[in-house]
This record gives C-alpha cells, sequence and structure tokens, in this order.
C-alpha cells in the first residue's frame, strides 16, 4: 500500500470503515509483530501485543485526525502494550531459551558472533534484557534493534530527549555489566 | 568547536557515537585513534551490542490476514462517525472541557491557603529526604493509576471513590511542588498532566452518561496519560532500590 493509499484507509477507518482499517492490519501486522517479539522476546506475548494494539487503535481511532505519522501512533500503542505486559509478567519471565539444546561448544574458542547463538550466552543475554526496566527496554529495542533515531524514540514514547537518552544509556550501562563474562578481551574495532 | 577533544570522551557519548547520533562524530572518531582507554571502551560497547542481535521469527506472506481475521471478531461494535455523531462527540467534549475549566479556575480547586488542611503523609515523606520522597511519589502513582485503569475499563467511580480522588488530588500537589522545587522537571510534568486527569474525575464521574464516560477515556487515551504514570512509576521504583552510580572516568 503506497502512502496516498494508507492516508486513504486511514480516513476511511477513522470515518468507521473496518475494511480500510482491515487494511491497515494487513500491512502493518508484520512490523508491529516484529517491534512486540523485539521487546519481549517471546513469540506468544509478541502475537498477544499484536492482537491487543490493533484493538487499542481501533477504540482510539477517533483520537488520530490531529496526527501526522500513523506508523508513530501505532508504535506508541504497540510500545505501551508491550510495557503493559512486560509489567505483568515481571515475575513469572517465560523464555523462549528455556528450549534451546545446550549443544554448543565452550565460550573461549568463539567468535563474538558465534557466542551470540550459542545456548549459554543466548540464556545469559535474554536474563541481561529482562532485567531492564520496561522503560529501558522500549527505548533501547526502538533504538538498537528498529534502528530508530533518538528523536523518533522520543515521538514514538512521547518522552522529553533526555528521557530517551538515558533510557538508553541506563540499558547500555547496563547490558556492559551483565554481559562482561561473555565478552572477549578485545572487541571488533581493536 | 575544536579539533581534538582534550578529555576522555564519556560511555555515554561513546554509545551515540556507536549510534551515528554523536553531536561531535569526527572529533570523536579522531580521538578513538588516538585514545587506546576511549577505544577500548568503545570496543566494549560495541561488543556488547553484538552480544544482544536476535533474530525474529519469520511471519508469511498472509500474517496480516490471519491478525486481521483473528482480530475480526474481537472488535467492539463502532457506528461510522458520519457528521451528526461525530459533532455530538466533540460537543459532549467541548462541554466537559468547559465544565472542568470552570472547575480549573477556582470555584472547586482544592485551596492552599491557611484554611486547608494539608494531608500529613506527603508532608513528612517529602521532608524525609529525596528516596522518601521518590517513595512516596511512587506509591502516589500507583493509587493513581489503579484509579485511571478502573476508568479505561468503564468503572466510573461513585461518591465514595470521588473523596478518595480528592485526597489524590491534594497529594498530588504536594508531589508536583515537591518535583519542581527538586528540579525534576520529567515528574513535574507527569504530575501536572495527572492533575488535571484527577480534576476531571473529581468533578465528572458520578453523573456520567456512558457515552461521556467514554469521552473521557478517549482524552485520557490521546494524553497517553496512564502509559506516562506507568513509565514513571517504574522509573520512581528504579531510583528507589538501585545505588548510586560511581561517576565514570573513562
Amino acid at each position: 500500500m503506497d502512502a496516498m493509499n494508507q492516508t486513504a484507509a486511514l480516513g476511511r477507518a477513522v470515518q468507521g470503515d473496518d475494511d480500510a482499517f482491515a487494511m491497515l492490519v494487513q500491512q502493518h501486522s508484520r512490523r508491529v509483530f516484529q517491534l512486540a517479539f523485539r521487546m519481549t522476546r517471546n513469540e506468544q506475548d509478541a502475537e498477544d501485543i499484536v492482537q491487543e494494539s490493533f484493538l487499542r487503535a481501533y477504540r482510539q481511532l477517533g483520537s488520530f485526525q490531529a496526527r501526522a505519522d500513523f506508523g508513530t501512533w501505532l508504535y506508541r500503542i504497540v510500545a505501551n502494550c508491550a510495557v503493559d505486559l512486560m509489567r505483568t509478567r515481571h515475575h513469572r519471565v517465560r523464555r523462549q531459551t528455556d528450549a534451546i539444546d545446550d549443544d554448543t561448544p565452550a565460550a573461549h574458542d568463539q567468535t563474538p558472533e558465534r557466542l551470540a547463538r550459542s545456548a549459554e550466552a543466548r540464556r545469559l543475554v535474554e536474563s541481561a534484557l529482562s532485567d531492564l526496566s520496561a522503560l529501558e527496554r522500549a527505548a533501547f529495542t526502538l533504538r538498537h534493534h528498529e534502528g530508530r533515531s533518538i528523536e523518533e524514540v522520543c515521538r514514538i514514547l512521547d518522552l522529553g530527549q533526555s528521557a530517551a537518552k538515558h533510557a538508553v544509556f541506563r540499558a547500555v550501562r547496563k547490558l556492559r555489566v551483565t554481559l562482561a563474562p561473555l565478552r572477549l578481551p578485545h572487541g571488533p574495532h581493536s | 568547536m575544536t579539533d581534538h577533544l582534550p578529555f576522555h570522551v564519556s560511555a555515554d557519548e561513546l554509545t551515540l557515537h556507536y549510534y551515528g547520533e554523536s553531536s561531535q562524530p569526527a572529533q570523536v572518531s579522531r580521538h578513538l585513534d588516538a585514545c587506546p582507554a576511549c577505544a577500548a571502551t568503545f570496543n566494549d560497547i560495541a561488543a556488547t551490542l553484538a552480544l544482544v542481535e536476535a533474530p525474529v521469527p519469520e511471519r508469511g506472506d498472509h500474517y496480516g490476514l490471519e491478525v486481521w481475521q483473528r482480530l475480526r471478531p474481537e472488535l467492539p461494535a463502532r457506528r461510522p462517525l458520519g457528521g451528526a455523531t461525530w459533532r455530538a462527540a466533540l460537543a459532549v467534549a467541548a462541554a466537559l472541557a468547559l465544565s472542568i475549566g470552570t472547575f480549573v479556575a477556582g470555584r472547586s480547586w482544592p485551596a492552599a491557603g491557611a484554611g486547608s488542611p494539608a494531608p500529613a503523609a506527603p508532608v513528612v515523606a517529602v521532608a524525609s529526604g529525596d528516596r522518601a520522597r521518590v517513595a512516596a511519589i511512587s506509591d502516589h502513582l500507583e493509587r493513581s493509576e489503579r484509579l485511571l485503569v478502573d476508568l479505561t475499563n468503564g468503572q466510573a467511580p461513585g461518591p465514595i471513590a470521588q473523596a478518595s480522588v480528592a485526597d489524590l488530588v491534594d497529594d498530588n500537589r504536594l508531589y508536583r511542588e515537591a518535583a519542581m522545587e527538586a528540579g525534576d522537571a520529567d515528574v513535574a510534568g507527569v504530575l501536572d498532566d495527572l492533575e488535571r486527569a484527577l480534576l476531571d474525575i473529581v468533578h465528572a464521574p458520578s453523573t456520567l452518561t456512558p457515552d461521556e464516560l467514554a469521552v473521557v477515556r478517549t482524552r485520557l487515551d490521546a494524553a497517553n496519560l496512564l502509559f506516562k504514570i506507568r513509565i514513571l512509576s517504574m522509573e520512581m521504583r528504579d531510583r528507589d532500590t538501585m545505588p548510586a552510580a560511581p561517576r565514570k572516568t573513562t
């Protein structure tokens, strides 16, 4: 769907046209799933977020009119849903890595890329990510995995620039501490 | 701006540089070439971030259709927003906003003067230091969040709940002022938004029709207030539990 068709579909959806809303759902579902998965690292949680995000978007379409960018608006809803879910999951994190076969060689002779694929490394990475606060996780996912600029992170999370930057900084600091055992003495830029 | 950075570059600035968002990219690059300590920190950041990459499970070409088919039965009934219906909704919103504006203008605002008894707990909490203030605000945000969640779920507060909301308004004002005095603009901003929403609730809910309640919910959604409160609440809990970070010396 090109930008003109999306604008038209959006206009019709706001006016109550469910077929137009269906077009928007079909256009954005994969991106929404991608973001939701990256924030939760859990497939079922990501599916739940996809469903809940579009439900919220449907209910809130009336408030969309003055907004310029549907994607940013939708991403904000997705981030909101993910934060809600991560909060409820806080004490019972479901990690996909529980099912990973521990069949990888010892870490000392691996490159960073191979380490990242090892079961032990992945468990530690998942643990490190789950230790981030919901805001840190959301800001870090948008900046690191989604490639959004800090300015875009601000808009999506409805934060000031300083708050968005510091959420990313805190996330990186925590990851550096937690993942220190996985890093080789010399990184790729040395 | 000079060509050389005479001091070490902070890890946060190096994080921005890694993402291509440094305000001085050329100078940072030159500094990294000349400073082994900063180059080591940068490499450490890069190596850490390389570890958190993970593949996203594939979704097929028909995934969007599958989502829509699951979603469609769940969608609430929604009348087409023709001109008359939309104008009616706007009129309700405008009337509500006007009533709130009248209230805020002074008729019923909880007075700050001598005749108004200040709640004891917030005053003690603020006076007990920053950590106590943070803990008290965190608790206040959780109580406010529970109220807003009930409202967004369609439960209009009755008269008893309204009285407790009025208490929340009083507490909120104290916390907002304390945050402003502490120079915590982000906290003060969210509390300011929250105060407006609480005032909406104190004065409107017991007589709201379902349509009017829907308008209030839409306004809360539009302001993204619940999300802001949850984020701030989590931040407050973080502040309350995390030890002070040591200064970076890189």
